[in-house]
């Protein structure tokens, strides 16, 4: 991990060394999770390497406050003749600054974060797009999904948004907050576990939270924020992270290698509207819901395209063969 | 040497090699903050007198502020409820989003009571409440063309509505299936449509504004945020928060016209306006009618910046730094100044408490002014406000030297609502704990420990008992805002409506915050943020159920929503319009 070609945007590095593979530390005795039926136990980080990610993400913190690592804050003061962070160009007669927005090619003084962070040419990265420009971080995209009707790199999205705070960047369960909680978040690359654990089993607690499989309600419920649709591409982007460990290079982080296996019989966003077991949860996850008012239009698990968000049948990434 | 001066000291001599009018800050460190204090020498740019009032919500300090352009003093602060979000100044819509004001009311939609807030201009003074049915959750409001109605996004039930100004009556629709959050709303300038993004629907929708319905719904990028409408009402200007990019819709068609990348979490959009001379719109001077604009303005939150967008071209002109974590954002009234509204003042301003102030940082948009795109004001200011909109001062008569008694100012009894709220509830700091979230019984007690982290709460439902006595503990368990890394993130956990002043909740890192009242309200009540923590502060939220037993679990049908809209612990007496909830205005 020590890889200084591995510039991989905004992630903190640090947070990631040594967390993977140290399964044998793992220091859950309780077997309070099931998978294939079994009681065994959570897969999670330690107490002490999730202590580590928080400290890690805390001084990026400090350091972004004090303009370091690539930061902009801190670094210009406020200057009337030049502006905040903006520097001016060679004209000292009228300090105008030329952005090189539009039509203005004299200078190149664009500032946002976009430009903050370039691609390491030593990479060999030349594909700009893959550049996730919103979270500040290069990531993958797929051309092929583990769970019909579902798109990974839509699910993707949402889990840099929503779930990295506890799930961490790379899954395994080392975000910034995972520290503060007890039980600590799943570790969700875990090939020994998730491959037990049914698409239902994840978009059951996804949509429902932990509390609607008798876990723990740290875990919130996500079906008062996504719809069904954007729960199902988080559910195809797990699953193309399954066994997926800390990447050597840009090239590497992305193209991921999942392990995950399709299980036999089990409910996809594609039969999920003839499941009868699907529908025996969803009725579950939805009487206890918020937002909802029974008997007006304000009922869930329906369908409104927007957000780059396709139906499961239009859905254009293939089943990976 | 304290942190703070030598990080000055290193500041200034980097700036050094780069910056050529910063070399005077350079050669001396002490001098670097009298350099950007007096930004001009002769003070013509720091009047006593402004030309220019900007109205800002306060947001969690449940204010209107009264701010000079371009000055950037504070004149005042008016008391309105729990959580101010937008305004909107009576008159007419036409223009840009600062509208037509005829100088009479400002109104300012209070999201934490659920209620709208009505000041008189020229008395100064706060003049009326209307308090909005339960449940809705009013998140922003749009002024009519005619001036008669405002419209209303009902964010935290999936609901709309259509307020008859003067009788209160109301008329909401839901706008499903859930989840639906309603957030941003303008209204075209021929009082046609209203348009008004969900935000968790991903889509702008379109509403004919009589009969009040939606017509249709546009699919635009992720988790939009502003929906705002230029003077022509051509285009609508859509800030896609999690696509990164501006969604352009034809009015006429009703359809996309365009999508362009502007920055990363767009949020808000502003534009300029003209009148038909070409000249900036003097509102009660010129003609309301053929108003046009040249360029919109969009916040840019994660990216620390407002970029710049030619509506001839459609497409990014220039960006602007701002400092930092631009929210909402304004523009003065005869366009030559933006104000980015920062949610972030990371490291800038000696510490006052343990929230860190947010501020106001106002740049100059004048494209032929030497100090184009510069900072010429930076301002901490109070509470966490949400949008801020201006008006010409002339508009505000001199009424200070006794001038009423010639009439003119007001006609009978006018209430004077200052403050118009009290809490009932007792609330307390402890030291940070590290009880698991969850609701216990304690002595008879209902202990409801929540977490809020970026971005979300846990648990995310509550319930109690209509009757018991709650105590509420927050704790933000961050260590800096997520994605942002901010460190100074503060959140807010409040419940909205009748609760909304009795849980109105600061969560400052380090600490626990503890609210002890009584659930004596049946319903579901939505729990949001009420500090802008990070580009995902809107999903942070949860419920408050307050189950009635003899009419089982609260939903949004089922609920005391008629007792909650008297606002009890919020008003005591004066004059509250309890908005009648109708069919059809």
């Amino acid at each position: 991990m020590k890889n200084a070609k591995l510039k991989i945007g905004l992630i903190a590095v640090t947070s990631l060394g040594m967390m993977w593979g140290s399964a044998a530390s793992y220091a859950a005795p309780e077997k309070r999770c099931t998978a294939g039926g079994q009681k065994v136990e959570c897969p999670t980080v330690t107490e002490a390497e999730a202590k580590a990610a928080s400290a890690a993400f805390l001084k990026e913190g400090a350091d972004m406050e004090a303009g370091q690592g690539g930061s902009t804050y801190g670094i210009a003061p406020f200057d009337y003749l030049t502006g905040v962070g903006k520097r001016a160009d060679s004209d000292t007669k009228t300090f105008k600054t030329h952005s090189g927005y539009g039509s203005d090619t004299k200078g190149s003084y664009k500032t946002e974060l976009w430009d903050r962070v370039k691609a390491p040419k030593s990479d060999g990265v030349t594909d700009k797009s893959v550049y996730d420009q919103w979270s500040g971080n290069w990531s993958p995209t797929f051309g092929a999904t583990l769970v019909a009707g579902a798109d990974p790199t839509q699910g993707k999205n949402y889990y840099y948004s929503y779930c990295i705070a506890c799930h961490g960047w790379l899954m395994h369960g080392d975000g910034p907050s995972a520290s503060e909680l007890d039980p600590r978040p799943r570790t969700l690359t875990r090939g020994d576990y998730m491959q037990k654990k049914t698409n239902l089993e994840l978009f059951t607690v996804i949509k429902g939270g932990g509390e609607a499989v008798s876990l723990s309600s740290s875990m919130p419920n996500w079906g008062n924020v996504l719809q069904d649709q954007d729960i199902w591409n988080i559910v195809a982007f797990i699953r193309a992270m399954q066994d997926v460990p800390p990447p050597k290079s840009v090239t590497e982080y992305l193209n991921p290698k999942s392990t995950f296996k399709p299980i036999k019989g089990d409910v996809d966003a594609l039969n999920a509207s003839k499941s009868a077991d699907f529908k025996e949860a969803q009725e579950l996850i939805e009487s206890e819901m918020t937002g909802r008012a029974p008997g007006s239009e304000l009922v869930g698990g329906g369908f409104v395209e927007g957000g780059n968000r396709k139906k499961p049948t239009e859905v254009s990434v293939k089943v990976a063969k | 040497m304290q942190d703070k001066y030598k990080f000055l000291m290193v500041s200034a001599l980097s700036m050094s090699c780069l910056m050529a009018g910063a070399a005077h800050a350079a050669k001396d460190p002490s001098l670097a903050i009298p350099a950007w204090q007096n930004a001009v020498p002769d003070g013509r740019d720091t009047p006593t007198i402004d030309p220019m009032i900007l109205y800002s919500s306060g947001g969690v300090d449940g204010k209107m502020a009264v701010i000079g352009i371009p000055s950037f003093k504070t004149y005042r602060h008016i008391d309105c409820g729990v959580d101010t979000h937008e305004i909107s100044f009576g008159g007419s819509n036409k223009g840009n989003k600062n509208g037509t004001p005829d100088g009479k009311y400002v109104y300012l939609n209070d999201k934490g009571a659920n209620t709208v807030c009505e000041f008189d201009l020229q008395t100064g003074y706060l003049n009326r409440i209307i308090a909005l049915p339960f449940p809705f959750g009013v998140h922003h409001i749009a002024m009519s063309t005619d001036g008669k109605n405002l419209f209303a996004t009902g964010e935290y039930s999936g609901k709309m509505a259509k307020i008859d100004i003067k009788s209160g009556k109301t008329e909401v629709i839901d706008w499903g299936p859930s989840p639906s959050a309603p957030d941003y709303i303008d209204a075209t300038r021929n009082g046609k449509y209203v348009f008004a993004g969900n935000y968790y629907h991903s889509t702008v929708g379109v509403f004919s504004t009589s009969p009040f319905k939606l017509i249709k719904e546009i699919p635009v990028g992720k988790n939009p945020h502003g929906t705002d409408i230029n003077p022509e009402s051509t285009m609508v200007v859509v800030s896609d928060k999690l696509s990164a990019t501006m969604t352009v819709i034809d009015v006429d068609k009703l359809a996309v016209k365009k999508v362009l990348p502007t920055c990363a979490g767009p949020l808000h959009s502003v534009m300029d306006v003209y009148n038909k001379d070409g000249g900036s719109y003097r509102a009660g001077i010129d003609s309301p009618d053929g108003l046009t604009s040249k360029y919109v303005y969009e916040s840019c939150f994660v990216a620390d910046a407002n970029v710049k967008v030619s509506y001839a071209k459609l497409e990014v002109v220039d960006e602007i730094p701002t400092h930092y974590r631009t929210g909402h954002i304004s523009i003065s009234p005869d366009n030559s100044y933006v104000m980015a509204l920062n949610k972030f003042s990371t490291g800038l301003f000696s510490p006052t408490g343990i929230v860190f102030p947010v501020n106001f940082e106002m740049w100059d948009a004048r494209e032929k002014s030497p100090t184009y795109g510069k900072t010429l004001r930076i301002m901490p200011v109070d509470g966490e406000p949400h949008n801020a909109k201006g008006l010409m001062a002339y508009l505000i008569k001199d009424w200070t030297k006794g001038q009423a008694e010639q009439g003119g100012l007001i006609t009978g009894t006018t209430e004077l609502l200052d403050p118009p709220h009290r809490a009932h509830a007792r609330r307390w700091f402890i030291p940070k704990e590290t009880t698991p979230p969850g609701v216990k019984t304690v002595d008879g007690v209902k202990e409801v420990h929540m977490k809020a982290f970026s971005y979300g709460y846990i648990p995310r439902q509550v319930r109690v008992n209509k009757g018991d006595k709650v105590r509420l503990f927050g704790t933000n368990i961050d260590k800096a805002s997520g994605i942002t890394k901010n460190p100074d993130v503060t959140m807010g956990l409040t419940i909205y409506g009748p609760y909304g002043q009795r849980s109105n909740m600061d969560l400052p890192r380090g600490v626990t915050s503890v609210h002890e009242f009584t659930a004596d309200i049946a319903g579901e009540y939505e729990i949001f943020c009420t500090h802008f923590c990070g580009p995902l502060h809107l999903e942070m939220r949860a419920a408050f159920f307050v189950d009635d037993p003899k009419k089982g679990p609260s939903n949004l049908a089922v609920g005391d929503y008629d007792k909650a809209q008297t606002l009890p612990g919020l008003l005591e007496g004066g004059a509250l319009t309890i908005a009648e909830r109708v069919k059809g205005l």
